[in-house]
């Protein structure tokens, strides 16, 4: 037994402790648990780890399709403020994709923005996307061709150089793989095409965390992931990157909605299709734990005129698929006037 | 074998929107998707999945996607690889 340890020790560390702590509470089980690590051949393979569940997911936006608000302003200001970005490129967009989340409100609010002809609406919901389809002789866009389609934005399946622009509102931050999503997204991009995505950052309901930690230690003892792990600033500038657009760019915007109660805050996730999916929850929720993070939430945090806010942290991404006419920076080491000539020739007054 | 398929997919927009299946390919195996008529599904032939057409809304998710038991599928059994790592 010692012999088969000490060669997990090798292979893995972190196998070993995990083998470790098991045999510490588990004796009977040593074998059959340690072999069960080390055979799993998904375990030793595939490299993903799976933090969401997608399908999940899938019918939370399936029931967001059918409590959705007409006119959510939250949802319509990060849409509007997404597709402003639109209106500061000289270029026009023929073809666009747009991404699971607030797509609704993205189609309502395009407005002839960006000179798209052609809108792919892709969602992992069907009832989203027949909701839009349903809807669509609302929408005053008479010139814009819209097809619909369900997709998952982890498996795009778009041919390579096929749209202009690639628009996801509030969607990405649910994808287990983002820098695959990402990735997809340059690869189905033309060149010189735009990226555009909004998700939520790592300060998104911090107040709601705080409560749901307080409430759970107070009334279970311990705590359980209640909030889904969230993308801080600076790792959206890396993700850009590392997908390989060109001209990355990122800004935050943190808006703060202001609501009756905790209870209505719920609802409004439920609504847009924000509710807890991670693969790790805890499936019960006691009646108790719930009304003691709606006390808490209301004595640590509302305002003088007894509403409670809660903050959302948006970061907008943009990124470029490259193309040649845009500008780069130059190879190292092949600049030809020396930096001390420069501050010789300007730096007088030093 | 991919141009047939591809003069397939042309006849395919009564099915669903035309521009559409100009750009649609197979989520997994990224190759070109075939419209069956009888089914009314696109089939990926590269991986022998269909995907079905609700509504002239196509359902490109894996999870979504069918195994084909037929026998002119040449590589089913990397069909049924994919696919169970999927249902996963």
């Amino acid at each position: 037994m010692r012999g088969l340890l000490s060669m997990y020790q090798r292979g893995s560390l972190s196998l070993w402790r995990r083998t470790k702590t098991l045999t510490t509470t588990n004796e009977p089980y040593r074998i059959l648990l340690s072999g069960s690590f080390s055979t799993d051949p998904d375990g030793n393979q595939s490299s993903k780890v799976n933090i969401f569940d997608r399908q999940l997911k899938r019918k939370q936006r399936d029931r967001a399709a059918w409590l959705m608000r007409p006119n959510d302003s939250f949802v319509d200001a990060v849409a509007e403020n997404l597709l402003d970005r639109l209106e500061d490129c000289k270029k026009s967009f023929p073809t666009a994709l747009c991404l699971g989340g607030s797509l609704e409100a993205v189609r309502r609010l395009l407005g002839g923005r960006g000179g798209i002809e052609k809108l792919i609406m892709m969602d992992t919901s069907y009832d989203m996307i027949k909701l839009c389809k349903d809807t669509e002789k609302d929408v005053h866009n008479k010139n814009i061709e819209t097809s619909y389609m369900v997709g998952d934005e982890e498996f795009l399946p778009l041919k390579e150089s096929s749209v202009d622009v690639v628009l996801s509102c509030l969607g990405l931050h649910w994808t287990n793989d983002l820098p695959g999503s990402m990735i997809q997204c340059r690869l189905a991009l033309k060149p010189d095409g735009i990226f555009l995505g909004a998700i939520l950052g790592g300060e998104t309901l911090k107040e709601l965390r705080i409560a749901c930690t307080v409430a759970q230690m107070e009334r279970e003892g311990g705590i359980s992931p209640r909030i889904s792990p969230l993308a801080q600033v600076r790792d959206a500038g890396n993700l850009l990157s590392r997908a390989g657009f060109a001209l990355p760019g990122v800004d935050v915007d943190e808006y703060v909605v202001k609501y009756q109660s905790a209870l209505e805050l719920i609802e409004h996730l439920r609504s847009m299709g924000e509710t807890n999916a991670l693969l790790q929850r805890n499936n019960m929720l006691n009646r108790e734990t719930a009304l003691a993070t709606a006390a808490i939430y209301d004595s640590m945090f509302a305002a003088e005129d007894g509403t409670i806010p809660a903050t959302f942290q948006v970061i907008f991404m943009t990124g470029w698929r490259e193309h040649s006419s845009q500008q780069k920076a130059k190879r190292r080491g092949s600049a030809t006037v020396s930096f001390k000539d420069i501050q010789k020739k300007f730096g007088n007054g030093n | 074998m991919v141009r047939a398929s591809l003069m397939l997919l042309k006849d395919a927009g009564r099915g669903f929107c035309k521009s559409l299946s100009q750009i649609l390919v197979c989520p997994l195996s990224k190759q070109p998707l075939r419209y069956s008529e009888e089914t009314n599904s696109l089939i990926s032939d590269a991986i022998g999945v269909s995907f079905p057409i609700k509504d002239g809304i196509p359902c490109l998710v894996p999870m979504d996607g069918k195994i084909i038991e037929a026998d002119d599928m040449p590589k089913a059994d990397d069909a049924a690889d994919l696919s169970s790592k999927n249902n996963q």
